[in-house]
């Protein structure tokens, strides 16, 4: 029993070792580059910094169906932004500031009304949530007349590809490797997320609200309001990750952008062992979720396996972690 | 022979020894009362005999040969039925649906409505239930609810019937017809476990009484052959004289808290004082609470604090006037049970911790505090409370509202489900507090705490305020005749 209790604790992260190791050992030097791990750090972290959002929402006891949309919609924003103000005259750094700090503003007012119908319209995340997905989306097509918005200031994708030299790691071509700006903000807010969520008064309201919304109430927490902040802190995640997937591409596919990324976020959290009924949940298990997540296609495109294949692999890893994570419930 | 016999039954947790070898007999027509502290191991017997639980080691014998509950459904099917202190019914469905919830009556494949609600009523009718089977059960009383699952009981012709705190959530004349139940039962040779914590009606209506205690059978007696005290002392293994602490003395200040209603009924509350607010269940004594504590919005009750008039929305306004409510339903609206017992006890007082970062030392400290002083036994205090007795959970309950510091407490049945040694803990800790100066109201639908702990009581009655008994009028019968709306005789 203690053994099992163990397992299913720390069951994903025993995983991505045992997937880590794996690698090491059929793949050596080449899973090893440098380049290679900073990738897997910096693939999804536009997913991983929505992640980190949905896992507070879902610890609240709530869901958000609308972030991958909603990602598009920002996208479209940012660079539609990006390319006015520096039509205006702004110079290009100062434009991808502003347009970035637009994109969060954005994003934080969609998270907003979606919390403001939960909450106090008193209508299920589900649905609300579900309506944002069609409605963003359906504003990020019409801002890029059904296409592809792309950006004019070539600085944006400088900002995309840059990042701070790892010590010592050079490429093939004698460059400094980077570590790119998209990972730093993706660990940056997993740690203040994980600050948020274990030592804050407010992180302890979460958990409240989300293990019991009654005695939450009883106690005299205002729990409208803290489901209200949960999605606008979300959408504004959802602007910043919007924010790096539109730096990364220098434009942004308002019909393809940010698709699934709701799917993906929510198996990342629920991988990590945060429990989808709510009260109950860990920022760094959503951070190995991501990471598992990522190495488990690295390696379906390292072994040339047919791609086709990712989602069905996916789908049962998704599948174990809950399996295991009943079991925890019940030794509790 | 015995109907149902256990054998050396051992039931080992990970930490925890719940029974150790405990061997009993129960007779067919018999009313076997299981008595013994939280913690005492009662529970884990009943769930291992309804099937929930598969004992570590040990026998069950039914009817003599040896038996393995596989499961609840193995152990109905074997005619053994548990009556859990949470009723396991569906609110949306009717009384028909429930008591055939799982079996369903067919006709060529289609449910066959008419013959499962004929069936029911013929149950109901046997157990003299007043309700008929198309009623949906989310309408019915908790009364009511209990009656439905022991339809369901003699539906499957149950010879062994569980009942765990049956009485808990029943008032006086609701728990009378229970027993003339039980009586009915008995004749049918119906075996019955009674589990209470009301000895006083345990040693009325049971054949022989068992005393469990920290997992091991201490003794079984004819319940002719002993009394409540004696039975008290059995459980906590020491003598427990005068069961409530003496009352202090009634004070005389201006009154901390003063409530009207709509109909022009209230009452008052003083410093120090512990006011009983008594009434059968339903009377809507915890409606009346909730709506002084902003929980349940009423424009029906107006309030004064030391003398000025407010108006209440939330908790969150009572908590800043200094009410504070223990609510009666501790599981689902006073703790959180998957939290800890130091996140509980901060929780409503969670500001003075810090506005944004907590300070954990503060929290762990305060929380020390507290477990030392309520004598809260828990093992550690970063386990979830979900595991913990209810007299220790309700402790925690007080606890967290103590730190709000309340100058009005309102407590609603704060000894339901507590074992009689915490029991009077609680009595002893309203009474300090009392003494401290704390204004203190008592809802309780035993009679004896009323009039034991009180210094005065007000009675409800069908949703209003209908007497006030003063300490020298308080007794037993006055109160009933005023609950139940009785003139003096």
């Amino acid at each position: 029993m203690k053994r099992n209790s163990f397992v299913s604790e720390y069951g994903a992260l025993i995983a991505l070792l045992l997937l880590f190791v794996i690698n090491v050992a059929t793949r050596g030097g080449s899973f090893l580059q440098v380049e290679n791990l900073r990738n897997l750090v910096s693939q999804n972290a536009a997913v991983g910094v929505i992640a980190i959002g949905m896992t507070l929402v879902i610890i609240a006891g709530g869901i958000d169906l609308s972030v991958g949309s909603l990602t598009a919609m920002c996208g479209a924003a940012v660079i539609l932004l990006v390319n006015s103000f520096a039509h205006s005259g702004m110079s290009p750094n100062m434009a991808i500031l502003v347009a970035g700090l637009g994109a969060i503003l954005i994003g934080a007012f969609a998270g907003l009304i979606n919390g403001l119908v939960i909450a106090y319209g008193r209508v299920a995340a589900f649905i609300v949530t579900l309506a944002g997905l069609a409605g963003f989306r359906s504003i990020a097509l019409v801002l890029g007349n059904g296409g592809e918005i792309r950006s004019e200031v070539s600085a944006l994708q400088d900002f995309g590809f840059g990042g701070v030299p790892i010590p010592f790691a050079k490429d093939a071509a004698g460059n400094p490797v980077l570590f790119y700006w998209s990972a730093i903000v993706f660990i940056a807010i997993a740690v203040l997320a994980g600050f948020v969520l274990n030592k804050t008064r407010f992180g302890r309201y979460i958990i409240a609200v989300g293990a019991n919304e009654r005695a939450a109430d009883y106690s005299g927490i205002n729990t409208q309001t803290v489901r209200l902040t949960v999605y606008a802190i979300l959408g504004s995640l959802v602007g910043s990750a919007s924010m790096l997937v539109g730096a990364r591409m220098n434009s942004i596919g308002t019909g393809s952008a940010g698709l699934y990324y709701e799917l993906d976020a929510i198996a990342a959290v629920v991988i990590g062992g945060t429990s989808l009924r709510g009260g109950k949940g860990r920022i760094w298990g959503t951070v190995v979720g991501i990471l598992l997540l990522t190495l488990i296609s690295n390696m379906i495109t390292a072994y040339r396996i047919d791609t086709n294949w990712q989602g069905l692999v996916r789908g049962i890893v998704i599948l174990v972690a809950v399996l295991m994570q009943r079991g925890r419930k019940e030794n509790e | 022979m015995p109907k149902l016999e256990v054998e050396n039954i051992v039931m080992q947790f990970p930490a925890v020894r719940a029974l150790d070898s405990v061997s009993m007999t129960f007779e067919p027509g018999e009313i076997h009362g299981i008595v013994g502290e939280n913690g005492a191991g009662k529970s884990t017997l009943m769930k291992i005999l309804s099937g929930v639980l598969h004992a570590t080691s040990g026998t069950t014998l039914l009817d003599g040969n040896p038996v393995l509950l596989s499961g609840v459904r193995d152990a109905l099917r074997r005619g053994i039925a548990m009556i859990h202190q949470e009723l396991n019914l569906v609110d949306e469905l009717t009384v028909a649906e429930n008591v055939f919830l799982g079996r369903e009556i067919t006709k060529g494949g289609m449910l066959d409505g008419s013959e499962m609600v004929r069936q029911t009523n013929g149950f109901l009718a046997e157990i003299h239930a007043s309700f008929s089977a198309t009623e949906k059960v989310g309408n019915l009383s908790i009364a009511g609810k209990q009656l439905v699952e022991i339809a369901k009981a003699v539906s499957v012709d149950a010879s062994i019937l569980i009942m765990d705190e049956p009485t808990a959530v029943l008032s006086d004349p609701e728990a009378d017809s229970l027993f003339e139940l039980i009586a009915r039962l008995k004749e049918r040779r119906t075996t019955v476990l009674y589990i209470s914590h009301r000895l006083t009606e345990v040693c009325t209506i049971c054949d022989r009484i068992t005393v469990l205690r920290d997992g091991a059978w201490i003794t079984t007696v004819q319940a002719k052959d002993t009394n409540p005290s004696e039975i008290a002392d059995l459980m906590v293994g020491r003598s427990l004289k005068d069961f409530f602490p003496s009352k202090a003395i009634s004070p005389e200040a201006p009154p901390t808290l003063e409530v009207e209603t709509d109909r022009g009924t209230g009452f008052s509350v003083r410093p120090g004082e512990i006011l009983g607010l008594a009434g059968l269940v339903g009377a809507g004594r915890t409606e009346l609470a909730e709506t002084i504590v902003g929980a349940r919005k009423s424009s029906s009750v107006r309030l004064k604090m030391a003398g000025r008039s407010h108006q209440l929305h939330s908790t969150k306004d009572a908590m800043k006037l200094g009410i504070a409510y223990v609510s009666e339903d501790r599981k689902r609206l006073g703790l959180h049970l998957s939290l800890n017992m130091v996140e509980n006890v901060t929780l409503a007082n969670l500001r003075s911790y810090g506005n944004f970062k907590l300070n954990a030392r503060k929290e762990l400290d305060s929380s020390t505090n507290w477990k030392k002083r309520l004598d809260v036994r828990v093992g550690d205090m970063n386990d979830p409370v979900l595991n913990i007795s209810g007299g220790n959970q309700q402790k925690i309950a007080i606890a967290k509202w103590l730190e709000t510091k309340p100058k009005v407490l309102i407590l609603d049945e704060p000894t339901r489900g507590v074992d009689v040694g915490a029991k009077r803990e609680i009595y002893n800790l309203i009474r300090e507090l009392a003494i401290e100066g704390m204004a203190c109201v008592v809802i309780s639908s035993e009679l004896p705490e009323i009039i034991g702990l009180c210094h005065r009581a007000i009675v409800m009655r069908e949703g209003r305020i209908v007497g006030e008994l003063q300490e020298n009028e308080l007794s037993e019968e006055a109160v009933m005749r005023l609950a139940a709306g009785v003139a003096a005789a």
